[in-house]
């Protein structure tokens, strides 16, 4: 059963100094979230006891202010970063939008692309052999699938993305900020994808900015703010105003 | 403040213990060392075997890396060949114009060339792995050791143009295919071998110091003229005998190159290589273990 369940969740790191021969006031990255001194050392609490429990079906959109430890969160449910605290169990097959150009090479051909892609997101031949032509449909590159993937326009990549990203149709999705490019109707399918792919059983996390979108999109929503959760409810959905 | 308590409270739960400097801890963490050890080696194997299970991603993607850095010139990869003859024909008969016609020294130089190049070329761009792949480390769970084995893949396609024209050399130069040859290719299969964990150790040598980027990459270039790669150490005293005995790259190049040139095995050679070759695996393993989840904050 799909489901993901965060117990007081924290993740403090150590700003690494870089040994390096620049001048001392160059050193540090800015990072978000609340930094610390811990003697000479630095150390940012990008989530601090973050807690939450999401079942098969829910749409949890994370919002928040810039810093405030939506994407870090979306890292950690993810995988990339490892939580120093509290305890985190997911189950499903979980994959993630964060970067629409990631593991896409500008030389090669989207259909290329869509075997790198697949070979990332760790499928099995059969798999990518099985999804490359369902994936060049729903994105409707048409003859563009041959054409090196520098030559798409940034709606054409978003959507060749979003298509392979979506394929292995994941348990759990986790998106940072909604596939922002592509034509009115592509986004009217991608949300149809979304729809779908929850009411399989799936879960999908977003974060965004855009509170309109979280409210239509999603069935609960989280409020962080320097890496604590300051509030977590359902969304009410308000129908839609016919013009 | 409440910040300072968060944090102390994340410590407190013994969760925090990787990424953070505990200071107060130091006898415990003596004691701990050897249980550290077996943790990060048990870590690290966990990260080669998921890597290894992704063979078919970094196959993928060196052989795209390789396909990249040619494809819109018109001889491809052939020009890495090119290179290699343009280098090895320079040395052979523009610097070094009273040996040139000796067989003996062709194949020297060749073959001194081809371990060389493969060597410094490897080390210098393995200092800045882990930044160039920041979009993947950042953006993906693919272990650590998927892009080490990209890069070695890389290097070992690369080497394998040069090889086929050490190899073209080399029978130009009289030298028929013996079982010396053999001898060489253990040599070589030792070096691969070495070569992800040279990887590992400058990879993050540049990922907690990249600075060394640069000082990596000029030491490589200094140290040619330092390796017995195109220059013959014949029991000379001064520099060249420091030079010659005290550089672990002569003997990567002498296990490849005494067995052709001399005919003879080189036991002294192959055994320091495999000692470096165990200790680097030894230094890599403890730092994919140790570090493999703290280079997503560093780059």
């Amino acid at each position: 059963m799909t489901s993901i369940k965060l117990n007081n969740v924290s993740l403090v790191y150590r700003l690494f100094e870089k040994l390096t021969l620049s001048a001392p006031g160059r050193r540090r990255s800015a990072l978000g979230g609340n930094i610390a001194k811990a003697g000479t050392k630095q150390v940012v609490q990008a989530l601090d006891g973050v807690s939450f429990e999401l079942k098969a079906g829910d749409r949890l959109g994370l919002v928040g202010p810039n810093g405030a430890g939506k994407t870090t969160l979306l890292k950690v449910l993810y995988g990339i970063y490892q939580p120093t605290g509290g305890t985190m169990s997911i189950a499903g097959k979980v994959d993630a939008l964060f970067n629409i150009s990631i593991g896409f090479r500008p030389e090669a051909t989207g259909r290329r692309n869509i075997v790198l892609r697949g070979l990332i997101s760790g499928w099995t031949k059969a798999e990518i052999e099985e999804k490359v032509e369902e994936i060049i449909d729903f994105s409707e590159l048409g003859d563009f699938i041959d054409v090196p993937f520098k030559a798409y326009s940034q709606g054409m990549a978003a959507r060749l993305a979003f298509a392979a990203a979506t394929a292995l149709d994941p348990e759990i999705l986790l998106m940072d900020e909604w596939i922002g490019a592509g034509d009115a109707a592509f986004q009217q399918k991608a949300k149809r994808r979304m729809d779908e792919l929850a009411e399989k059983a799936g879960i999908i996390v977003l974060a965004s900015h855009d509170e309109n979108l979280i409210n239509s999109v999603c069935t609960k929503k989280l409020t962080l703010r320097s890496g604590r959760v300051e509030s977590l409810h359902p969304v009410v959905k308000v129908p839609s105003r016919k013009h | 403040m409440r910040c300072h308590m968060s944090i102390e409270t994340a410590i407190r739960q013994g969760l925090g213990g990787s990424l953070w400097p505990a200071k107060d801890n130091a006898p415990k963490q003596q004691i701990a060392i050897l249980p550290a050890m077996i943790a990060a080696l048990n870590g690290a194997f966990d990260d080669i075997s998921k890597a290894m299970k992704l063979h078919r991603v970094w196959v993928a993607l060196a052989h795209e890396d390789i396909g990249d850095q040619h494809r819109r010139t018109t001889l491809g990869p052939l020009w890495m060949l090119v290179n290699y003859f343009a280098f090895v024909g320079t040395f052979v008969f523009v610097f070094v114009t009273k040996d040139a016609s000796n067989p003996s020294y062709i194949a020297y130089v060749a073959i001194g060339m081809l371990v060389w190049f493969y060597l410094s070329e490897t080390i210098t761009v393995s200092v800045s792995l882990f930044q160039r792949e920041a979009s993947f480390i950042q953006g993906t769970t693919l272990p650590l050791f998927v892009y080490v084995m990209r890069l070695t893949m890389q290097s070992v396609i690369r080497a394998g143009y040069s090889l086929a024209g050490c190899v073209l050399i080399l029978l130009l130069s009289g030298y028929g295919i013996d079982t010396n040859w053999l001898l060489s290719l253990l040599g070589l299969l030792l070096i691969v071998l070495a070569t992800p964990a040279f990887v590992m150790v400058f990879a993050f040598l540049g990922a907690f110091f990249p600075d060394s980027e640069f000082i990596v990459g000029n030491m490589m270039r200094v140290g040619m003229f330092l390796t017995p790669v195109f220059w013959v150490y014949s029991g000379q005293e001064g520099i060249q005998k420091y030079a010659y005995h005290w550089n672990p790259f002569t003997y990567f190049l002498e296990g490849v190159r005494e067995p052709i040139t001399a005919g003879i095995f080189p036991t002294h050679a192959l055994a320091v290589t495999g000692y470096i070759c165990i200790g680097a695996w030894a230094i890599a393993l403890l730092l994919l273990g140790r570090y493999r989840k703290h280079v997503v904050f560093l780059i």
